[in-house]
């Protein structure tokens, strides 16, 4: 047993019903040790289920299966994911906002956010498109209709006007990912421009970025090693708790092709992402980011066999 | 681990620099010494009996906390190699022996079974990035409990493949007869609390009549169990061991926290009675899923949900420090992640991801033969070529110096560009290998086209999105592509 100076800090999505939030209340951190042997665990792993605001056609057959009916709906996405599936949280992502797609307005995206949050009482992630000059604007306008929910802004980096997101998680009481590239020392440095800027590190949670298994996931499970490492250490840059985009285990040609020498689909897909998502558990990930119905139930099945 | 330096080891040697190791100098030798690149016995000098104390304090020195264990034949092809590790995390060193993976055969099969089974194991192979990627060892199962059925099943694997064997019986009766026809040295599982005294006898006659080695596995839910057996082995002189504190299936981060706690043991308080390999045994999690099945709300059949589950506990034991495994389930898709997530841990952090740039003939292209431009980053090109063999794709293949960055990565990043392009082209002489001017870039990237265009002067057509389909979109287009615009003069 070990023992360590400095503890992961605690972050909390939603707002219960009793501070006029929406109900469910969802916390990830708050460890003060590696492994549960040392320290009880505080909180389970969260699982929060990947919804897009178009039918997204590019999906796997034996994924769509679960969704097909409810694609075209994010409300009734959302609803599904929660109502069958036992979603604890969801991931809004905004992917039609993106200027080479439909380049939806973020007053648009702001109106569906108001839909998918009527239709659930879980906690959200908000994620853009990835485009870094569009992004902040969608993400202030969804931020501002769910104000006080305490979403996860997705996300910061060092490519976009990072300050922009921070200044809006703080007016509208949110958290944000910060979000680098599996280098520990950007993802310190983001986290201290964030901070320097004035947002406290309680509403900060880290996506070193997950690359999916056979595809540099070791480099994955390396950074996330040494910044969970340091951040029990003591050092107070790093000790947030950390975010998986475990979907990107699917974009793997060894999950999606269809090949017969490989075996069955239905199987090694979900495997594929199941294996990306405990590498990254057990390097200390907090949250994951996930697609499959299958995987998010054998990954939260596992994750609590480590806090209990 | 305070690491040592090749100074301590050149304290031990005899200094003489002789050069008989075939290095320069003794210090030259220290360091292959300190990496792992030599073996004390290559200094023929130290084998003189004034040395002898000192050898024994070098191999002390320089074996690694967690002492390595082989088992299967003589030669090095047909062995299975676990332990050896030095470190706790991947990032400060490499991890060592790549974890053997066993499959279980069961001696309750029919002999048709049973050699079936095992040369299917032999046979297995999923290639992934140019690496073979293979099944290690034979788990032979006395389920049966008869030690003449386990004998008899060991004469039907040994007769039909060269696979290291693991013999599976807590029935020391067993081990004797199936240890009188072993031709290998096989790791034998297990002594446990219940048999020890008689498994240690048989096994202390075996080794007095024979002479021959095997290494032991130890089993018990108890470290301090495990420990006070590896003390007793150990002064018998048996100490080719490893541990297996059990596999619970209904609660596997039980399990893992004693192998985290074995691994500390050996690495940060150099507990040299526990600095041994450990044995997960996944196949337990196969078994037990079967009879309770927590995902049959998506995947019914028993023996699917046992392989995915079964799975599920082999990685987290592969990245919690097992050192080998035991699987039942050997259906591809299912070894097919944890095969690769072997090979992602145990790749060297400090190796290079990278092949060299250049232009490669792929499948004896002519003059008449597409141009497809890539990347250096070796698991795209490795990815790329593993398809055009597989698809008889003939072309020159332009590999781009993107400083060993995937396709997207390079062009997010800038490396993916004209100016490289137009260099490399130059240097090698593209335009004196074809007689077209295009240039087949992948899907990817597209956004890099025009820069490309502009500088190389080549004409860029974007292809499919995954290499897999280039096969067929050639068959489909290359003829039209080179009739339209391709053609020079
Ligand atoms: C691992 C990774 C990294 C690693 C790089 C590892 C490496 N050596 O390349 C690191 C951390 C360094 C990295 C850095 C960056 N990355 Co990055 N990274 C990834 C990741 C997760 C996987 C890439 C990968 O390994 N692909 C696998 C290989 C085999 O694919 P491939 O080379 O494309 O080859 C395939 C096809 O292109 C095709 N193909 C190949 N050749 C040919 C030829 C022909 C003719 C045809 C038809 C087909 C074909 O077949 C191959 C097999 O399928 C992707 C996300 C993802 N895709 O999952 C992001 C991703 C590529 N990265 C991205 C970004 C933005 C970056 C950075 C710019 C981030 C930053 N701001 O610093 C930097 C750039 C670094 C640089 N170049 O200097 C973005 C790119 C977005 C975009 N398209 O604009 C991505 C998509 C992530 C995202 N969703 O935002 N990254
Ligand atoms: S053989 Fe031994 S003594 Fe001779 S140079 Fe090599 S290390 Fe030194």
């Amino acid at each position: 047993i070990n023992t360590y100076k400095g503890n992961i800090r605690e972050v909390q999505f939603g707002r219960p019903k009793s501070e006029g939030g929406r109900g469910k209340v969802i916390k990830i951190g708050g460890q003060k040790a590696l492994y549960r042997f040392e320290e009880p665990q505080p909180n389970n792993p969260v699982v929060t289920f990947d919804i897009f605001d178009v039918p997204m056609p590019g999906l796997p057959k034996n994924i769509r299966t679960y969704f097909e009916e409810v694609m075209h709906d994010p409300a009734e996405w959302a609803k599904l994911c929660v109502d069958k599936f036992g979603a604890d949280m969801i991931t809004m992502h905004h992917i039609s906002t993106d200027p080479k797609l439909k380049d939806t307005s973020p007053r648009d995206a702001a109106k569906l956010m108001e839909d998918v949050l009527q239709a659930v009482d879980v906690p959200f992630v908000i994620g853009g498109s990835g485009d870094p000059s569009k992004d902040p604007k969608v993400l202030e306008a969804c931020a501002e209709v769910a104000e006080g929910e305490k979403c996860l802004l997705a996300s910061a980096n060092l490519d976009l006007d990072y300050k922009k997101v921070a200044d809006v998680a703080m007016k509208y009481d949110h958290n944000v990912l910060s979000w680098t590239i599996m280098d520990p020392n950007m993802a310190k440095d983001l986290n201290k421009k964030l901070i320097a800027h004035g947002l406290e590190g309680d509403r900060i949670v880290m996506d070193p970025t997950t690359c999916s298994l056979g595809y540099g996931s070791e480099f994955s499970i390396n950074a996330m090693t040494r910044l969970r490492i340091n951040g029990l250490k003591g050092d107070e840059f790093v000790n947030m708790p950390m975010s998986s985009g475990t979907t990107n285990a699917i974009g793997a040609r060894e999950a999606w092709m269809v090949n017969p020498e490989w075996g069955d689909r239905q199987y090694r897909l979900p495997l594929w992402e199941i294996t990306t998502g405990l590498s990254m558990l057990l390097s200390g990930v907090d949250i994951f980011m996930m697609l499959h119905p299958l995987s998010i139930a054998v990954l939260k099945e596992f994750g609590q066999t480590l806090t209990t | 681990m305070a690491k040592i330096s090749a100074m301590d080891i050149y304290k031990l040697l005899p200094k003489t620099n002789c050069k008989k190791c075939g290095e320069a100098s003794c210090m030259a030798f220290a360091t292959k010494l300190q990496n792992k690149k030599a073996m004390v016995e290559e200094c023929p000098i130290m084998n003189a009996p004034k040395f002898e104390a000192k050898k024994k304090e070098l191999v002390e020195l320089l074996s690694p906390p967690v002492k390595e264990v082989w088992f299967g034949y003589d030669d090095k092809n047909h062995r299975a190699t676990m332990g050896g590790d030095e470190v706790m995390y991947r990032y400060e060193l490499t991890y060592y022996n790549p974890a053997p993976f066993g499959i279980d055969i069961s001696d309750n099969l029919s002999d048709n079974e049973i050699k079936e089974r095992a040369k299917y194991i032999e046979n297995f192979v999923f290639e992934r990035t140019g690496e073979k990627l293979t099944l290690d060892f034979i788990a032979l199962r006395n389920a049966s409990n008869d030690p003449e059925k386990f004998k008899n099943a060991l004469q039907i694997i040994q007769e039909n493949t060269k696979m290291p064997i693991s013999l599976c019986s807590i029935n020391p009766e067993s081990i004797e007869e199936a240890l009188k026809i072993i031709n290998s040295k096989p790791l034998i599982y297990a002594a446990t609390e219940d048999n020890f005294e008689k498994m240690l006898n048989v096994l202390l006659k075996h080794k007095k009549e024979t002479n021959k080695e095997f290494a032991l596995v130890l089993s018990s839910k108890q470290i301090k169990t495990l420990k006070g057996m590896a003390k007793e082995c150990l002064n018998h002189g048996i100490d080719d061991l490893v541990l297996e504190p059990h596999t619970h299936p209904e609660n596997i981060s039980e399990t893992l926290d004693k192998f985290i706690a074995l691994r500390r043991s050996a690495i940060e308080k150099e507990d040299k009675l526990l600095g041994f390999p450990i044995l997960g045994l996944p196949i337990n999690t196969y078994f037990y899923t079967l009879n309770n099945n927590s995902i049959s709300q998506f995947i019914e059949e028993p023996n699917k949900a046992a392989g995915i589950m079964e799975a599920r506990t082999a990685n987290t034991m592969l990245i919690r420090y097992a050192d080998a495994i035991i699987l039942h389930g050997c259906e591809i898709w299912e070894l097919m992640p944890v095969l690769t997530l072997r090979q992602a841990l145990y790749t060297d952090p400090r190796k290079p991801q990278a092949v060299d740039a250049d232009i490669y003939p792929i499948g004896n292209p002519d003059a008449d033969s597409p141009v497809i431009m890539t990347t250096n980053f070796s698991l795209t090109y490795y990815t790329v070529t593993g398809d055009f063999e597989k698809d008889g794709v003939k072309c020159w293949l332009i590999v781009l110096d993107t400083e060993g960055k995937a396709v997207d990565v390079a062009v997010a990043g800038g490396q993916y560009n004209g100016e490289n392009a137009k260099n490399l082209i130059e240097e090698k002489g593209l335009a004196d290998k074809v007689n077209h001017n295009v240039i087949i870039l992948p899907g990817l990237g597209a956004p890099a086209r025009g820069d490309i265009e502009e500088k190389t002067g080549w004409n860029c057509v974007v292809g499919t999105r995954d290499s897999s389909q280039v096969g067929d979109f050639l068959k489909k287009n290359w003829e039209n592509i080179l009739e339209k615009i391709g053609k020079n003069n």
